[in-house]
C-alpha cells in the first residue's frame, strides 16, 4: 500500500485521491484475504478418511486449540512437545484462547482446527458434535500410533472411550479443593470452610456451577453430578443463604486475592496454591492445599483430533510427545498437576507434590479416595440456576 | 440549523448514492447477522440439531418477567444511571473549565485527560485492583500514616457496588468531557456577554443562557455513556465482587457457557431493541443534526 | 469582566480539573511503577528496580506478532470506517429525505449490539457463507484479518459519523454554494472546498475508529481464526500471572507512543485550522 502520508495531509488531496486510496486499500485488503485462502492447504471440506496421504505429503503446519500457558514456547513450556520438536517437525501454530466453554462453542458455531484439548465434563458433548451436513466433527485416535500410549494409566483412559473408540487421550489431571492462607487460619479439614460465618467477606468461590457439586457433596448428596430437581433447588436455596460471606467469585485465579490478603480462603486447583506458595523469585505466601474430609474432586482433560485434519500423522506424533514423560516431568513440576504416564521417574519432581497429591499411587483418583468429574447431563439446568445464585448475591 | 438543501440539478451524486456504500456494509454485516440472532431467538436456528421448531417460549418467559433476567435487566439500567447520571455531573465543570475559562491552552488539557485512554482498558481496571486492595496503595498509606490497623483493611473498597461505580465513572468521565467540551465551545459567546450587558451576573448568565444552550449537548453526552453501560459487564465482574452480576454478563454467559444461545438471543435483541428505541426517542430530542451544538 | 467565571469561579474549576487529573493518572502512575518492579506479582511491597520486562519484550515475537495484527486491521479498518463514515455524514446532514430517521437509527445501531453477541453472530455468518461457496465455487472466506476488518467497520462507523457530521453541519453551505456559484461542479467542491475543511474531523474520525479497533476485544475472538491481535494477546498474557508484568511494560509503551501520535495530530490539526481560518 504505497501512499504518501505527507500529501495525505497536503490541501491538494482531493476527493478523487482519497477515494482512489480507500480503493487501493480495501483492493489489497481483498486481495490479501484471497491470497491466504489460496495458501490454506486445501480446503477445509478435507479429505475422507480413507483418503489419508502418508506423513511425508502433510504440509504439518498443526493448529492446535490450546488453554493458555500450554506450549507455544513462551516460558519453556514447548517443553511439553519436546519430543516432538526434537525430531524436527516444523512448530505448530497455538489457538490460546480455548477454555472448555467458549472454546466448544465456537466450534459449534463453525470454527475448525486439529487438534484441542478439552476437559472431561464435556467429552460426551465434543463426540456428538455434528457437521451442518450431519458428519461429525471430531475423529477417534488410532493409538496403535501413539508410542507413549501404553505408558498411559488405563483407568483414565477409559474416559476418553465412546463406542470402543478412543476420542481423548487423556494427558493432564488434577483436584480441586479449597486452599487457605495456613498464617491467617487455623488448620480445616472440610469444604465447609467455603461456606463458614467465620470467614464471612473472606471467602472466594469459583464462578462456576460446580459450586453446586460441592455443595452436594458437602450435604450428602448421593450423585452431586446428577441431581434431581429438588435437591437442586435444596443446593441453590444452601448456596444464596451462604452468598453474603462471599467476597468474590474469581474467574481466572484467586491466587493474587489471597496473596493480597482480600481473601483468606479459595475454591482452587493445585496451580494455584503451587504458584501461591513459589510465586516469583522465591517469596510466597504460606498457604494449604486441602484434603477435605468429603474428598477432593478431580478434572482430567485429553487430546481430540478434528475429522477434518490435514496433518493426521502430525498430529498423532505431537500427541505421543506430550504422552511422554518428559512432558509429564515439566507438567507436574510447573504446575503441580498429574500427568497420566504412569512410567514418569518421581524422583525428577519435587517430593512435596508427590506427597501432596499421591502421584505415586494411582488410586488417588478413585472414589472414595476422590471425585473424579462426571459429565453433567444436565448442565444446562444447572447453569440457570448458578446465574440464579449469582443474581441474588 | 435547519439542512440547507442545494437544488436538484446540483446535488450529483444523489443521496442514493452518497448512502449505498455504508449502508450496503452495514447490511450485509449487521443487518444479516442480526436476523440470524432473531433466528435463534426463536428457535428457527439452533446451535445443535433438535426437534423443537420455532417456540417463542423464551421470549414469553424474559418478558412477562418469570425469569432472573428481567431483573438483571432493570439491575443494569438502574446502575447505568447513576453511573451516567455521575459522570455527566462531573465531567461538566471539566467541559466548562476547557471550553471557557482555559482558553488558550485547552486542547492541550483536553489531550491530557483523553491520553489515558490509550491504555488497555483491561489493566487500568486491574490498576485500580492494585490502588483500592487490602494491601493496596490506599490502605498501606492509611496504615502508614496511622489512620488505620494493619491487618484490618476498608474492604468495601474493592468487591463492592461502589467500586464497580468508581471504576466506570473513571473510565467515562473524559469521554464525556468532550461532547460537552464541544458543546461548549460551539457557543456564541456573544450570548453570554449580551446577558452580562444586560446586567445579569454570572450565576443567572450561566442558568439562565450557557445551561440551556449546552443541554443539547448534555443530553447526547448522557446517551453516550448510558447506552454502552447498559450491556457493561466486564468492569463488574472484574471489581464488583458478589454484586457485579449484570445484564451483560447473563448474556455472555448463556451463550458461551450454558450454551443456551436461545435465551441468549432474546436477551441480546431485546437489548438491541430498547437501546434502538431509546436512540431515536433522543435523537428527536436532541435533533441528531444539532449534535454538534450549534445553534 | 469574564462573563464565563470570577476569579474564585477560575480558581475552583481549576482545581477540580487538577482533582481529575490526578484521578485519571493514578493508575496509569500505578502501572508505569509496576513496569519496573523486579517480580511477578503486582502487589505491594515493591521488590527493587529492573528493566527486564521491557528487555523480553524485543524478545517476544508473538507479542511482536500481535501488535503488527492489530495494527494492519485497525489501519485498513478505520480507513474504510472514515470513507464510508464521511459519505454517510454528508448524506445525513446535507440532504432532506424521506426516512431520514431511519436511516440514521440504522447508521447508529451497531452502538447497541454486545460484541460478544455481534462476534458469535459474524462466526456463524462467515461459516455458512464458506458452507455456500466452497462447495459450488471453491473460494472459501474463512476468519482471519478480513473478518476482523469487516467487524471492526460495523461498530466504528456510528462513531466516526458522530465526529464528522457535527463538523460538517457546522461548516455551513454557504462556503459551498459560493464555490458553486464560482462555477465549480459538485466533485471539485467537495475535493477542494468541502474535505479540506472538513480534514480535521476526518483525522479526529480516524483516530478514534484506529483506537477502537486496535484495542477491540471481543469480536476479534471470534473471528480472529488462527492470527492474534494485540488484545487478545494482552488478555491472554494477562490471566497467567507470568505475562502480566511484561503487559503493564508494553501498555506502558503504547501509551507513551500513541500519546507521541496524539500530540502530533493535534500540532497537525492546529497548524491546518489556522491555515483555512475557521
Amino acid at each position: 500500500m504505497a501512499f504518501d502520508l505527507v500529501s495525505l495531509f497536503a490541501d491538494r488531496f482531493g476527493r478523487r485521491d482519497f477515494l482512489h486510496l480507500a480503493g487501493v486499500a480495501a483492493g489489497a485488503g481483498l486481495l490479501a484475504a484471497c491470497r491466504q485462502a489460496e495458501t490454506m492447504d486445501g480446503q477445509p471440506g478435507g479429505p475422507s478418511a480413507s483418503a489419508r496421504p502418508p506423513i511425508t505429503e502433510e504440509s504439518g503446519d498443526l493448529r492446535i486449540y490450546e488453554w493458555l500457558g500450554y506450549g507455544d514456547g513462551s516460558y519453556g513450556d514447548d517443553a511439553l512437545w519436546g519430543d516432538y520438536k526434537k525430531a524436527g517437525y516444523p512448530a505448530p501454530k497455538f489457538i490460546k484462547t480455548f477454555d472448555d466453554d467458549s472454546g466448544f462453542t465456537k466450534v459449534a458455531a463453525g470454527a475448525r482446527y486439529d487438534i484441542v484439548h478439552p476437559c472431561a465434563y464435556r467429552f460426551g458433548d465434543w463426540v456428538a458434535l455434528q457437521d451442518t451436513d450431519g458428519s461429525p466433527v471430531m475423529q477417534p485416535w488410532d493409538t496403535s500410533l501413539i508410542s507413549n500410549y501404553a505408558d498411559l494409566n488405563p483407568a483414565l483412559q477409559e474416559y476418553g472411550n465412546f463406542d470402543g473408540q478412543q476420542y481423548f487421550i487423556v494427558v493432564d489431571w488434577g483436584f480441586a479443593a479449597p486452599m487457605y492462607r495456613s498464617d491467617l487460619m487455623k488448620p480445616e479439614d472440610s469444604w465447609n470452610v467455603l461456606f463458614d460465618e467465620r470467614y464471612e467477606g473472606r471467602i472466594s468461590w469459583w464462578d462456576s456451577l460446580n459450586m453446586f457439586i460441592v455443595a452436594g457433596y458437602l450435604n450428602g448428596v448421593a450423585d452431586p453430578w446428577d441431581m434431581t430437581d429438588e435437591e437442586l433447588e435444596k443446593q441453590k436455596d444452601f448456596l444464596i443463604s451462604k452468598v453474603p460471606l462471599v467476597r468474590t467469585f474469581w474467574v481466572d485465579d484467586p491466587a493474587p486475592d489471597l496473596i493480597n490478603g482480600d481473601v483468606w480462603v479459595a475454591y482452587a486447583w493445585p496451580n494455584h496454591w503451587w504458584a501461591t506458595l513459589d510465586y516469583g523469585s522465591g517469596d510466597g505466601v504460606p498457604a494449604v492445599y486441602m484434603n477435605p474430609s468429603e474428598g477432593r474432586t478431580s478434572w482430567y482433560c485429553g487430546f481430540a483430533l478434528f475429522n477434518d485434519t490435514q496433518n493426521y500423522y502430525h498430529a498423532h506424533e505431537y500427541v505421543n510427545a506430550w504422552a511422554g514423560t518428559k512432558a509429564a516431568e515439566w507438567l507436574i513440576t510447573n504446575y503441580a498437576y498429574g500427568h497420566t504416564n504412569t512410567a514418569v521417574d518421581l524422583n525428577a519432581v519435587p517430593e512435596e507434590l508427590v506427597q501432596e497429591f499421591s502421584l505415586d499411587d494411582p488410586s488417588v483418583l478413585q472414589e472414595p479416595n476422590s471425585h473424579p468429574e462426571r459429565p453433567i447431563a444436565r448442565r444446562d439446568v444447572y447453569n440457570e440456576l448458578w446465574l440464579e445464585v449469582k443474581a441474588a448475591a | 440549523m435547519s439542512v440547507r438543501t442545494l437544488a436538484p440539478e446540483r446535488t450529483w451524486p444523489g443521496t442514493l448514492g452518497l448512502l449505498a456504500a455504508p449502508m450496503l456494509w452495514l447490511l450485509l454485516f449487521f443487518v444479516i447477522p442480526l436476523f440470524v440472532i432473531a433466528a435463534y431467538s426463536v428457535g428457527a436456528l439452533s446451535l445443535f440439531p433438535t426437534d423443537a421448531g420455532i417456540s417463542f417460549y423464551d421470549w414469553h418467559r424474559f418478558l412477562t418477567g418469570d425469569s432472573v433476567y428481567t431483573s438483571l435487566f432493570f439491575k443494569s439500567i438502574r446502575m447505568s444511571l447513576i453511573v451516567s447520571a455521575i459522570v455527566v455531573v462531573l465531567a461538566y465543570p471539566v467541559g466548562y473549565y476547557l471550553a471557557l475559562v482555559a482558553r488558550r491552552r485547552r486542547y492541550v488539557l483536553l489531550l491530557l485527560i483523553i491520553a489515558p485512554f490509550l491504555t488497555s482498558y483491561l489493566l487500568r481496571v486491574l490498576a485500580w485492583r492494585v490502588i483500592l486492595g487490602a494491601e493496596g496503595v490506599i490502605n498501606s498509606l492509611l496504615v502508614s500514616v496511622g489512620l488505620e490497623q494493619s491487618g484490618d483493611p476498608i474492604s468495601w473498597l474493592i468487591y463492592s457496588q461502589f467500586t464497580v461505580i468508581l471504576v466506570l465513572v473513571y473510565v467515562w468521565v473524559p469521554f464525556v468531557a468532550l461532547p460537552i467540551f464541544v458543546t461548549l465551545e460551539n457557543l456564541d459567546h456573544s450570548m453570554l456577554e449580551a446577558g452580562a450587558d444586560l446586567g445579569a451576573g454570572r450565576w443567572r448568565v450561566f442558568w439562565r443562557v450557557t445551561f440551556p444552550l449546552s443541554l443539547p449537548g448534555v443530553g447526547a453526552a448522557f446517551v453516550f455513556v448510558f447506552i454502552p453501560t447498559i450491556g457493561e459487564f466486564v468492569t463488574p465482574s472484574l471489581v464488583g465482587g458478589t454484586s457485579g452480576l449484570m445484564y451483560g454478563n447473563a448474556i455472555s454467559e448463556l451463550f458461551l457457557k450454558g450454551l443456551d444461545w436461545q435465551t441468549g438471543s432474546v436477551l441480546a435483541l431485546f437489548l438491541v431493541g430498547v437501546v434502538a428505541i431509546l436512540i431515536v426517542i433522543a435523537g428527536r430530542v436532541l435533533q441528531f443534526r444539532n449534535v454538534g451544538g450549534t445553534l | 469582566m469574564d462573563v464565563a467565571a470570577s476569579r474564585t469561579g477560575r480558581v475552583g474549576l481549576g482545581l477540580m480539573f487538577v482533582a481529575l487529573v490526578v484521578f485519571l493518572y493514578v493508575p496509569i502512575v500505578v502501572l508505569m511503577i509496576f513496569s519496573f518492579n523486579d517480580s511477578l506479582l503486582v502487589a505491594f511491597p515493591l521488590s527493587g528496580f529492573t528493566i527486564r520486562w521491557y528487555r523480553l519484550l524485543l524478545d517476544n515475537d508473538q507479542l511482536i506478532s500481535s501488535l503488527q495484527v492489530s495494527f494492519v486491521v485497525a489501519a485498513i479498518s478505520s480507513l474504510i470506517t472514515v470513507a464510508l463514515g464521511v459519505l454517510a455524514a454528508y448524506a445525513m446532514v446535507r440532504r432532506g429525505f424521506v426516512g431520514r430517521s431511519a436511516a440514521s437509527g440504522l447508521l447508529m445501531s451497531p452502538l447497541v449490539i454486545p460484541y460478544v453477541v455481534f462476534g458469535i453472530a459474524l462466526l456463524i455468518l462467515f461459516r455458512a457463507v464458506d458452507n455456500l461457496l466452497i462447495p459450488r465455487l471453491g473460494i472459501y472466506f474463512g476468519l482471519g484479518v478480513h473478518a476482523l476488518i469487516i467487524g471492526h467497520v460495523v461498530v466504528s462507523l456510528p462513531y466516526t459519523i458522530l465526529t464528522i457530521a457535527p463538523r460538517l453541519s457546522r461548516l455551513g453551505t454557504s462556503v459551498e454554494e459560493a464555490s458553486r456559484d464560482l462555477g465549480a461542479g459538485p466533485s471539485e467542491t467537495f475535493r477542494r472546498v468541502t474535505l479540506p475543511l472538513l480534514m480535521p474531523a476526518i483525522v479526529s474520525a480516524y483516530l478514534i475508529a484506529f483506537t477502537l479497533s486496535f484495542d477491540e476485544y471481543a469480536i476479534a475472538s471470534f473471528v480472529a481464526g488462527d492470527v492474534t491481535t494485540y488484545p487478545l494477546y494482552l488478555y491472554g498474557q494477562v490471566r497467567i500471572r507470568i505475562g502480566l508484568p511484561q503487559m503493564i511494560a508494553i501498555s506502558v509503551l503504547v501509551l507513551l507512543f500513541s500519546l507521541a501520535v496524539v500530540v502530533g495530530a493535534e500540532v497537525y490539526r492546529r497548524r491546518a485550522e489556522r491555515r483555512l481560518a475557521v
